[in-house]
């Protein structure tokens, strides 16, 4: 593995903004306010992030009512009709956001595509990483996944629970690459 | 004077998969000729300028021989690789595919006997990639860039001389398991051809794995259909085969394979009436996708003249795998009965695969690896192709040594918890397959086609390796039979019917083999219990009346044919013996009639015209 640097400390709230496919500029953190939040960090050149497509949906719309789910896309060449026709393509109802300065992924300390960071009401970042264990290495996918670290932090969240793990990387496309 | 034909009619049903290769493994060649950098994962800093690492000198040239095949717009790869910009957007990705091998995607470990299109990077090759990431990924002079290679699109050999197109697409839903999924392309030819290539185009290649083609003779697969055209599911499929035929080719396709062209005099024959299976395996890619595979054929005028065999090394049955089992060895060794050229070579194992080996001791004792794989992938599996045929001398050993990982320890477990799993055709069964394409070399022709004596041998250890198994009796006694010794193979076939009593098949093979032998009255029975079994058995049937007809039983004979009639009205041949029978019973005019008949639909029918003539002339003497 090559040490890919994150800039962990000395961000300064205001500034961790995306740009919406209308090009506003949007704080995910302070959109929908009650509700905790969750980046998902996707690349639409990265087969990794796309196969993921039903099972984001599937998690979000499980936890719609208290949790707002955005698909973030940190390649800056992606202009919004791509995404538009992706989001199109893969079923997604989620609102989407470019994030070409990586912003959204410094805030959270997001590496590969995909994966997401939660934050809590507080918009304290209370996890980062995988989806779950689904991958375990580039081209070898397990059957079905057997930890489910994304739903399990969220469900924590929700519960005013300590997560179990705060942060474990994920297999796919380096974000690091788009720099 | 009147006669009846012979009455052998169902002897074969194989209980192989045929599997067919024309395709060779990678799309590039090695990388010659380019001296090994000396390279350390640290020296990045201590790098003088001219050891810096540069995209157009030093890692252009590696990424266009080993990746731009499959990386580039319409082919299997997700994203392009054809410049400094698409390389960059991908740099770290591919160092760690690189490191961990799992790109370019080469399962075989190094060895001595070569591999066609090997695919397989250096370590020095992997290392200068890291230090050109370390370093910053500079482009470099473009004076240095090399010119992209040359890539076909679309068809890779040219236009085929035919192409077929799957009957109906199939949607691939967005998640789930992994699909395995048979397309029937029946091929439209009214004669003969010879095949030099196939190109197998299987529509979108992104989401398409692996494909084979199998070759179906008689048309066996179509009643696998729930309709016509629609294909059917199922990862390990089987086509049966009446008549010793061994299909020699292994025609496979995987992301970035370029179709082979086979040499003058071994190409592959397809009949009228043939169909074509395409056996894919398809990966969900988040969104709905719609497959609809093409094959695209090529012929030659040269018929085949050189005929090689697919000779199966497996041991299924030594597949009961208790769950948590780290280190399952499976193997089998069978000793070639007569001179060989290896030509390819084709490991199968599903997701428990581990290590996967074959060696060849030969009489002399050296042994040769044939091929080892240390970490077994299915998803990357594939036919290897030696870049030299490989002499084996009669008297050889092969030997095949799987081994299986059914621990919580391997990720690609289908149980989680694991469970005993035993051989069989689906994902979650494991198996334990090795085909070998071989050529038979320094035989004498005059003892007729040298694959009989490897196919016959290949039975007989089946039948020592599986005592007890119905399919491995009935398949050594069809090749005894092909191969004349008729005694011999009824006492196979007893030993099959013993082990499955009702088995219509068994049944009937047993009582044509009588009916063969000139021992009609021992054949009746069991082509009753064959008919009990299947009452519209037309095979039985039709030996069940010759089997009478030996016994001067022609109004018993008469009837049985009636009724095979009945199951396949437009059969020249139960025409001609129904009538044969009914000029026995002295029934001259509806005898006369039937060999019309027969004539009328096969005008070469032996027996109708011999008797005819002698009919006109007995019924003209009264």
């Amino acid at each position: 593995m090559i040490p890919t640097l994150v800039a962990c400390s000395g961000l300064a709230w205001g500034q961790q903004t995306g740009v919406d496919l209308d090009d506003r500029i949007v704080n995910p953190l302070t959109a929908d306010p009650g509700k905790i939040v969750v980046l998902v960090f996707l690349r639409r050149d990265c087969p990794v992030s796309s196969r993921y497509a039903p099972v984001i949906q599937q998690i979000s719309k499980q936890f719609s009512e208290r949790a707002t789910f955005w698909l973030v896309y940190p390649d800056k060449s992606d202009s919004p009709q791509a995404i538009r026709k992706y989001l199109q393509d893969y079923g997604y109802h989620l609102p989407a956001l470019r994030d070409p300065d990586h912003q959204l992924v410094k805030l959270g300390r997001a590496q590969i595509t995909p994966e997401v960071a939660v934050f809590d009401r507080a918009h304290q970042l209370i996890y980062d990483g995988r989806i779950d264990d689904w991958y375990v290495d580039l081209g070898r996918a397990r059957p079905a996944p057997t930890t489910h670290e994304l739903s399990d932090a969220v469900r924590a969240v929700l519960a005013g629970k300590t997560v179990a793990t705060s942060e474990v990387r994920g297999v796919g496309c380096y974000i690091s690459d788009l720099e | 004077m009147l006669h009846l034909g012979p009455g052998v009619s169902s002897w074969l049903r194989r209980s192989a998969w045929t599997m067919i290769l024309l395709a060779g493994a990678g799309a590039v060649g090695m990388l010659a000729g380019r001296p090994a950098r000396p390279s350390s994962r640290f020296s990045a800093s201590a790098a003088a300028p001219a050891e810096q690492v540069t995209f157009n000198r030093d890692i252009a040239p590696i990424i266009f021989q080993s990746c731009t095949a499959c990386h580039r717009p319409g082919e299997a790869a997700p994203f392009s690789l054809l410049n400094y910009a698409d390389v960059k957007k991908h740099a770290r990705q591919i160092v760690d595919a690189t490191e961990s091998r799992a790109m370019p995607p080469w399962l075989p470990e190094p060895q001595k006997l070569k591999f066609a299109d090997e695919l397989r990077l250096a370590d020095a090759e992997i290392n200068l990639i890291l230090r050109w990431v370390e370093q910053g990924e500079i482009e470099g002079d473009p004076a240095d860039l090399p010119p992209q290679p040359r890539l076909v699109a679309g068809w890779r050999l040219g236009k085929p001389d035919l192409v077929l197109t799957a009957n109906k697409p199939l949607t691939l839903p967005p998640s789930g398991s992994d699909t395995y999924w048979n397309f029937i392309f029946p091929v439209p030819i009214q004669e003969t051809r010879w095949v030099k290539a196939i190109e197998i185009r299987p529509g979108d290649k992104r989401y398409v794995h692996h494909a084979n083609i199998l070759v179906d003779r008689e048309a066996s697969s179509r009643q696998r259909e729930a309709e016509p055209g629609a294909g059917f599911g199922g990862m390990e499929i089987r086509i049966e085969s009446q008549v010793f035929d061994p299909d020699s080719h292994l025609l496979f396709w995987k992301p970035g394979t370029v179709p082979y062209v086979e040499p003058d005099g071994m190409a592959l024959r397809l009949d009228k009436g043939t169909d074509l299976i395409l056996n894919t395996h398809l990966q969900p890619s988040g969104k709905p996708e719609v497959i609809q595979p093409s094959i695209g054929l090529y012929f030659t005028p040269h018929p085949a003249t050189r005929l090689p065999m697919l000779l199966q090394l497996e041991n299924d049955a030594q597949l009961d795998i208790p769950p948590g089992q780290k280190d399952f060895l499976v193997s089998d060794d069978f000793t070639l009965p007569i001179d060989v050229e290896l030509l390819a070579i084709y490991p199968h194992a599903h997701y428990l695969g581990k290590d996967i080996q074959a060696f060849a001791t030969l009489p002399d004792g050296t042994q040769k690896t044939l091929i080892h794989i240390a970490q077994w992938n299915l998803n990357w599996q594939a036919v290897y192709r030696y870049a030299e045929p490989v002499r084996l001398p009669r008297g050889t050993k092969l030997s095949l040594r799987y081994r299986y990982d059914n621990s919580e320890e391997n990720p690609l477990n289908p149980n989680h918890p694991p469970a005993r799993v035993r051989g069989g055709n689906r994902s979650s069964d494991e198996m334990c397959h090795l085909w070998l394409q071989v050529l038979p070399v320094n035989f004498d022709p005059a003892e007729g086609d040298p694959r009989r004596a490897l196919q016959e041998a290949l039975a007989r250890h089946n039948v020592e390796k599986n005592p007890g198994d119905f399919e491995a009796h009935y398949n050594l006694a069809a090749m005894l039979q092909a191969r004349d010794k008729l005694d011999a193979a009824i006492g196979e076939y007893q030993l099959a019917v013993r082990l499955r009593p009702d088995d219509a098949a068994g049944n009937n093979a047993l009582g044509a083999a009588f009916v063969a032998a000139e021992h009609s009255a021992q054949a009746v029975g069991y082509l009753q219990t064959a008919l009990k079994t299947r009452p519209d058995y037309f095979d039985a049937r039709y030996n069940l009346g010759l089997a009478l007809a030996g016994q001067n039983d022609f109004a018993g004979a008469a009837e049985q044919f009636r009724l095979a009639l009945q199951l396949q009205p437009q059969d020249a041949n139960v025409e001609a013996n129904l009538g044969a029978a009914l000029a026995q019973l002295g029934q001259l005019p509806e005898a006369k009639s039937h060999f019309e008949r027969a004539l009328e639909i096969d005008p070469h029918q032996p027996i109708a015209k011999e008797n005819l003539g002698a009919l006109q002339k007995e019924m003209n003497s009264h």
